[in-house]
């Protein structure tokens, strides 16, 4: 987002130029480069005309079409038995978005155009030589560099990230599903998809329940995994602690297996067959359904587990990296004030760690919130339980995701699901990190 | 007005009308082309077309020779045909629009008529083909669906996939022929009907070392036949209308008895996916008797009792397969002389389609009939052990693919529903197998199951769950 002086200032010049501009620079409004042009400057003005007559040709022989196709989605339905080549409404969709991106880079470019004769307009008003071409590409790896490295990459953002998330938003004001897929014809149907996640019958109880489900799995798991790491590394910081180095290799190792074989491992201990049933058997007792579908509170609380096992290892590396950088001194003066441990833990180590930590934690949360895997491999999905619909009483909204879109089609469903998740993990991370020290007092520890 | 606004505004009006003309002339001028019918019998010269085969096809080397005949037999042309060197499962759905599918897919029929609502494989003129007249009407019926007033065949059917029971000769009682042959066929009753299968497993079990019987629930593809022996359906009109579940119809809920009943004579295991698992080493050892399963994969049985000390001639004589057991009419697996019903099983039909995509349809629709020939799906047995949909083929191999096609001509192999649908049956299916065969492990007073009408109730909310998951969204 533009930062509000900067946005000011771009206001007050277009305000200066509506105001002050004179032919020169009119011109360059109407044609790109013209102006330029008009003070003599030739390849600036060749640039600027090349980038409209690029333009014009783009939207000529592409773009327009393309624009037009994003709005009807096609009108003809191929049939691949006649050989007859149709509309691909997913094509048209991205065609669409890739000219409306075309646009507003010529649009910037259109833009720079003008300022850049009214800059010449003022530079020759006060006397002096328009900067020529040479003289912006020397700033451009100069002052302006940074503009220069970062041309790139946001081309670069615009194809690879702007381009599918604004494809996935799109997506749920359409009827893209199982029914509604190339080469049927996709139609827009404004918020359809997230009346029906929110109203629908069926569909709005299973909605609600697994987000609060979500939430207090998110909490729950990043609360453990971060204080069990920190109380782990903790521990091993404790000057009694001997062969340090041995006992933390055994998180490493648990960090270093792939985390689906971790899942599917500890999926086979907890199964009938596996050996903790084993084990229970033979002293006499009864198999226990730890994963099934009557075990929805064990399933849970296995699932919190696993993922310790999995997350703890990197929380207790990082705490231990930021154990190491503390003063000692704190430590020292705290126990001459007669603080007790705990006092100096909650004073002094908790303090230090969670405001080193906090863009970590709220990274963690939303890693958590959306973590896909750990019930997907440890309960194998095809359950569906008692007043859900097509989920179980341990999906999270990004397995139901899964269950939606890939599994059964439901793609403008799960892309609402989508942004709502987007919406919610969104705010929870801002309102966490602007309420934060890390954020707040940011000069305490620097 | 200001000049400067005024040339802005002409700027951005010749821009706007530029992409406002050109579009709606672009979406106007766009007419609906002209198709053609693509068998007209004049086949295409000089062609490649690219073959899906299964994997083990491709592993026993069957593809190579039928590749090397159908190239040698249509050299004249310059047709050659080759392996589209694919995963055997790739979906035609995403590749073929794009150019990069096969011209020729070899897929179950379930996989195939998938693609058939949005015309990525086309309708064949299968009256032409050699097998045509071979192969039985089930086999057919796998691959006719109708599009409007119109009815088409999209696949030719090569070879019939069942469920089948397996099970360890030399772990028969010593006196089996006295005590367990009643009607004196030299057939084990245990392996004819369910009572008797059910009766061997009490008998047999020792604690979590000896089975008779075991097979976990879990998998729908071979517990569903339960309910359809009692009247049970997937969709009605023959698997065709999706508004129509009906696993709950008939007396199905006999099916969910039996297995019921049958979880009780095993253990937890057949509650998650530990026998499916296991079922391989645990019937090579001994500890199992019987299992249920496909045909495909007898060489890991063998495998598994070659591991245990057995010499490969000694594993083949004691496996033994079998056709599904009978099941009681009551659905009581207790019963004394029971009165006894054929066991319905899910099953499918794998055959050959051709992509919509392809440049060579007549040469594709050439390949077929040649690899659907007596000769090729004979050299198909021979080499890969399948049940062929040709009846000449299995009449004259005789056994269990001649049984095989029996149950499908009979009824018995219920193929499995080809509408899009199907996709929505499984899970909640899944979930109800499950529940069921862990009710025999609950507590008396937490049995969600001990009796008939319950279990009726449960598959009608199974029907209800999964008409909602066909319809509520759309």
């Amino acid at each position: 987002m533009t930062h509000p002086k900067v946005r000011k200032q771009h206001f007050k010049t277009v305000k200066e130029i509506v105001k002050r501009a004179n032919g020169k620079v009119v011109c360059s409004a109407c044609i790109m480069g013209l102006g330029q042009f008009l003070y003599r400057q030739w390849a600036k003005g060749i640039l600027y005309l090349l980038i409209q007559i690029a333009a014009i040709c783009f939207f000529v022989f592409v773009g327009a079409e393309a624009i037009a196709g994003f709005f009807t989605l096609g009108t003809i339905e191929s049939n691949a038995w006649y050989g007859i080549e149709g509309d691909n409404s997913v094509i048209m969709m991205l065609m669409g978005i890739l000219a409306f991106i075309v646009l507003a880079i010529y649009l910037y470019f259109y833009y720079a155009n003008i300022k850049d004769a009214y800059a010449m307009q003022c530079a020759v008003e006060q006397g002096k030589k328009p900067r020529t071409l040479k003289d912006e590409m020397r700033s451009m790896l100069d002052d302006k560099f940074y503009k220069t490295a970062l041309f790139v990459p946001i081309i670069g953002v615009c194809i690879f990230n702007v381009l599918p998330i604004v494809f996935m938003i799109l997506i749920a004001f359409t009827n893209y599903g199982p029914d509604v897929k190339p080469p049927v014809l996709i139609d827009w149907k404004g918020f359809e998809s997230f009346i029906k996640v929110l109203t629908l019958g069926q569909f709005a109880p299973t909605f609600f329940k697994i987000l609060l489900w979500n939430i207090v799995w998110a909490v729950l798991s990043t609360a453990l995994n971060y204080f069990c790491g920190l109380g782990i590394a903790l521990l091993y910081n404790k000057k009694c602690v001997r062969g340090k180095a041995f006992w933390r290799m055994f998180p490493i190792l648990a960090y270093a297996v792939p985390g689906f074989i971790t899942l599917l491992g500890f999926k086979f201990m907890f199964s009938y067959g596996g050996p903790i049933n084993q084990m229970i058997v033979e002293a006499g007792g009864k198999a226990i359904g730890f994963l099934d579908l009557d075990a929805k509170w064990s399933a849970r609380g296995i699932g919190l587990v696993v993922n310790c096992w999995l997350n703890i290892p990197s929380s207790m590396l990082l705490a231990t990296g930021i154990l190491s950088n503390m003063n000692r001194d704190l430590y020292e003066a705290a126990k001459i004030d007669g603080a007790s441990a705990f006092k100096q833990f909650t004073a002094i180590t908790l303090p230090f760690v969670v405001f080193a930590t906090t863009p970590i934690l709220i990274s963690q949360f939303i890693a958590n919130f959306n973590n896909f895997g750990i019930f997907y491999f440890l309960r194998g999905g095809g359950l569906i339980a008692d007043g859900y619909f097509l989920a179980s009483d341990t999906d999270l909204l990004i397995n139901w995701l899964y269950n939606l879109s890939i599994s059964n089609d439901y793609y403008s469903i799960g892309a609402a699901i989508s942004i709502i998740i987007f919406l919610f993990t969104s705010a929870v991370s801002l309102a966490v990190y602007v309420l934060s020290p890390s954020y707040r007092q940011e000069d305490t520890y620097q | 007005m200001n000049k400067f606004i005024t040339a802005f505004s002409v700027h951005m009006a010749v821009i706007l009308a530029l992409i406002v003309s050109i579009g709606t002339v672009a979406t106007l001028s766009k007419t609906q082309g002209e198709g053609a019918e693509k068998f007209t019998g004049e086949l295409e010269r000089n062609v490649t077309i690219r073959i899906l085969e299964n994997d083990t096809a491709i592993k026993q080397g069957y593809l190579k020779e039928l590749l090397d005949a159908f190239n040698e037999a249509y050299a004249e042309y310059g047709i050659v045909a080759e392996d589209a060197n694919m995963d055997q499962y790739s979906d035609l759905e995403n590749d073929g629009p794009y150019g990069k599918g096969p011209d020729v897919l070899y897929q179950p029929n379930d996989q195939l008529m998938r693609y058939v609502p949005d015309r990525h494989i086309l309708p064949l003129p299968v009256e032409e083909l050699d097998c045509y007249e071979a192969v039985g009407q089930a086999a057919w019926d796998a691959y006719y669906t109708k599009v409007g007033a119109n009815e088409y065949y999209f696949g030719v059917p090569v070879n019939v996939q069942g469920p089948l029971l397996y099970y360890r000769k030399d772990l028969l009682p010593e006196n089996w022929q006295e005590e367990w042959d009643e009607n004196d066929n030299e057939i084990p009753d245990m392996v004819e009907s369910w009572n008797k299968l059910y009766e061997f497993s009490l008998e047999r079990r020792q604690g979590n070392e000896k089975f008779g019987y075991m097979r976990s629930f879990l998998e729908p593809y071979f517990s569903v036949g339960y309910l359809y022996s009692y009247g049970g359906y997937s969709f009605g009109n023959n698997n065709t209308d999706p508004t129509d579940i009906g696993y709950s119809a008939g007396e199905a809920e006999k099916g969910g008895w039996v297995i019921r009943q049958l979880a009780s004579a095993m253990n937890e295991w057949c509650i998650d996916d530990t026998i499916t698992v296991n079922a391989y080493s645990k019937l090579g050892d001994g500890s199992y008797f019987a299992t249920m399963t496909t045909p495909d994969v007898y060489t890991m049985f063998i495998d598994e009792m070659m591991k245990n000390g057995m010499t490969r001639a000694e594993a083949e004589e004691n496996l033994v397969t079998a056709p599904i057991p009978m099941l009681p009419k009551s659905g009581d697996l207790t019963e004394e002389d029971p009165e006894l019903i054929p066991s319905k099983m899910m099953g499918g039909v794998n055959g050959y389609a051709i992509s919509s995509y392809t440049k060579a349809p007549n040469a594709c629709l050439a390949f077929v009939d040649f690899a659907t020939n007596y000769e090729m799906i004979k050299r198909r047995n021979e080499l890969l052990g399948i049940a062929p949909a040709r009846a000449d083929v299995a009449q004259e191999i005789g056994g269990l693919s001649e049984v095989i096609q029996n149950n499908l001509e009979e009824g018995n192999i219920v193929i499995m529903p080809s509408i899009r649908e199907n996709a929505q049956m499984w899970t909640p299916l899944q979930t109800l197998f499950t529940d069921l065969a862990k009710d025999p492990f609950r507590d008396a007073d937490e049995m969600k199951y001990d009796s008939l009408d319950k279990i009726k109730a449960a598959l009608e909310r199974v029907d209800q769950q999964v008409y909602d998951a066909i319809h509520t969204l759309k």
